[in-house]
């Protein structure tokens, strides 16, 4: 807990402490990217991740906690599983639990410059749900202060679902879908 | 007979079998243009030494080499192919050429001024470890110049990522990246602007919806950058804001003319092509916008169809955000020349 607290200090002062070419790039944000795709009996979020090049070596530290510069499975797994708790789905006012799929790091080389993106992808079973209008909501509660955020639902691959409405926060930190199933 | 005729009926004969051939096996019919680009890219390569050469060009099917453009500078995303800062005048010249040959005027000049802009900032950064400028732009080449071959022309480094795909006369230039840094800069006495014909023409279409529209077309929320950018290949996302069907006929034709500002940077026979083939869809392309309806302020706007996705996304990165701008375009059903390298 101390380790996370620190690390989010960090990341706050270090937000303050930008290289000259800062305005050139988002280097002072971390991008959350979510696309959401819903299937009949089942919802996956696909999470990208950019730390910006002045905020990447916090969130290195928070993913490569034995400091040798190398992300393990283990860390990797360890972080994918930190950033779930941050994240909360509920469908139709019932949370819904989610399961980790699969995780991609770039090497904390790739991370500082900026261009890495570190892929996370989640699973949550939820059906088959009943024949009628739905509503998903998520919400991302993860680096908050320093984050900025994209939500978007995919389209169905599914021909018995429809995206009627998507709704989001300013921030878009919480998005919510409407949708039915013929 | 004489000589001479036999021997010009022979070449006509021969020329006509190798046409017959050709169509026999299925090649696309090639164009005026391919021929052009495919001339200017041999004479390109010709300038070049072997080990260029081979640093150049790459296999048709290098998937790794296919995905590796970006929007962020050289030095940040590491570019393969040749660095322009690297060629001499007469190779350079010919790079630019190759481009002038797949773009239109219009195109071509757009990714000059984006390239110039590149060099303003060089001048203006007062030093960092980021290095711009027009040489850290990289050109490569996807399998050998070809008036029948698919093959890629990739040209780009900071706010500039264009990957055109040709095979035979058809052509696409998605996915590719445009931007601006700085969006509005003087040159020569004069005032440039990349992109501001898309920003003009975008806030023109906004301004012309009424309030019913608008509460249509406009998100609630802030939209901080490109859903679908650089290292975004293969997603798509649903449709939101306002459906052609809602716009008049006038609104429809000012939606198509701001999308033509991508459309339109290939040569004219593939823009041609890509825009009769977004009229057809028309009353199925979305409308999106984020942000003040006011011309002059920072906006994001996406225009989304079956074959098109455009989004236009100023940054907010400790700066006036009208005067940094990302966008991107793509084909959902033919980026890369999808469609027709799988046939």
């Amino acid at each position: 807990m101390n380790k996370i607290f620190w690390c989010l200090v960090g990341l706050l002062l270090g937000s303050f402490a930008l290289p000259s070419t800062s305005q050139a790039h988002r280097l002072d944000e971390y991008l959350q990217a979510t696309l959401v795709s819903i299937e009949p009996s089942e919802v996956r979020l696909q999470i990208n991740l950019t730390p910006g090049v002045a905020v990447a070596d916090q969130v290195i530290q928070l993913i490569d906690h034995d400091r040798d510069g190398v992300i393990s499975t283990n860390e990797a797994t360890a972080y994918a599983k930190l950033l779930m708790r941050d994240l909360s789905l509920r469908l139709d006012q019932r949370k819904v639990e989610l399961k980790l799929i699969s995780s991609n790091f770039p090497t904390p080389t790739e991370l500082r410059t900026g261009s890495g993106i570190i892929q996370i992808e989640f699973f949550a079973a939820i059906g088959p749900l009943p024949a009628r209008a739905h509503r998903l909501i998520l919400e991302n509660r993860h680096l908050r202060a320093l984050s900025v955020y994209l939500f978007n639902a995919a389209p169905p691959r599914s021909g018995s679902v429809h995206i009627a409405r998507q709704k989001r926060n300013d921030s878009q930190s919480t998005g919510e879908i409407e949708f039915t199933i013929d | 007979m004489s000589n001479k005729t036999i021997l010009a009926s022979a070449l006509c004969l021969f020329a006509a079998s190798l046409a017959l051939n050709s169509f026999a096996q299925g090649n696309p019919p090639t164009s005026k243009a391919s021929g052009e680009i495919a001339t200017a890219a041999n004479k390109f390569l010709a300038t070049l030494d072997d080990g260029q050469r081979g640093r150049v060009v790459f296999d048709f099917k290098d998937e790794a080499q296919r995905k590796r453009w970006s929007n962020l500078p050289a030095t940040m995303f590491k570019r393969a192919g040749l660095r322009m800062g690297d060629l001499t005048k007469p190779q350079s010249d010919s790079v630019l050429a190759v481009l002038a040959a797949a773009l239109s005027p219009q195109g071509y000049e757009k990714i000059l001024q984006i390239m110039q802009g590149d060099e303003v900032l060089r001048k203006t950064d007062g030093g960092g470890r980021v290095i711009f400028g027009r040489e850290e732009y990289y050109i490569s080449f996807l399998g050998q110049p070809s008036t029948i071959e698919p093959w890629t022309i990739q040209f780009g480094g900071h706010h500039l990522g264009l990957n055109i795909t040709l095979v035979g006369k058809q052509g696409t230039l998605t996915p590719s990246h445009t931007g601006a840094q700085p969006a509005i800069y003087e040159l020569e006495g004069k005032t440039v602007r990349p992109l501001g014909r898309e920003t003009d023409k975008a806030f023109a279409l906004i301004s012309s919806l009424d309030e019913a529209q608008r509460k249509q077309a406009i998100l609630g929320f802030q939209m901080h950058d490109l859903v679908l950018g650089p290292g975004r290949d293969g997603q798509m996302i649903q449709p939101e804001g306002i459906k052609g069907s809602d716009l008049t006929q006038k609104q429809r034709e000012m939606l198509l003319d701001l999308a033509s500002e991508w459309t339109g940077i290939m040569h004219e026979a593939v823009a041609k092509a890509k825009m009769e083939e977004l009229k057809q869809h028309i009353t199925e392309t979305w409308f999106a916008w984020s942000g003040p309806t006011e011309k002059g302020s920072a906006a994001y706007f996406r225009i989304q169809g079956p074959t098109v996705i455009i989004e236009y996304a100023p940054q907010r990165l400790g700066e006036d955000p009208t005067k940094h701008i990302h966008t991107i375009y793509r084909d959902p059903t033919n980026d890369y020349g999808a469609k027709w390298r799988t046939r």
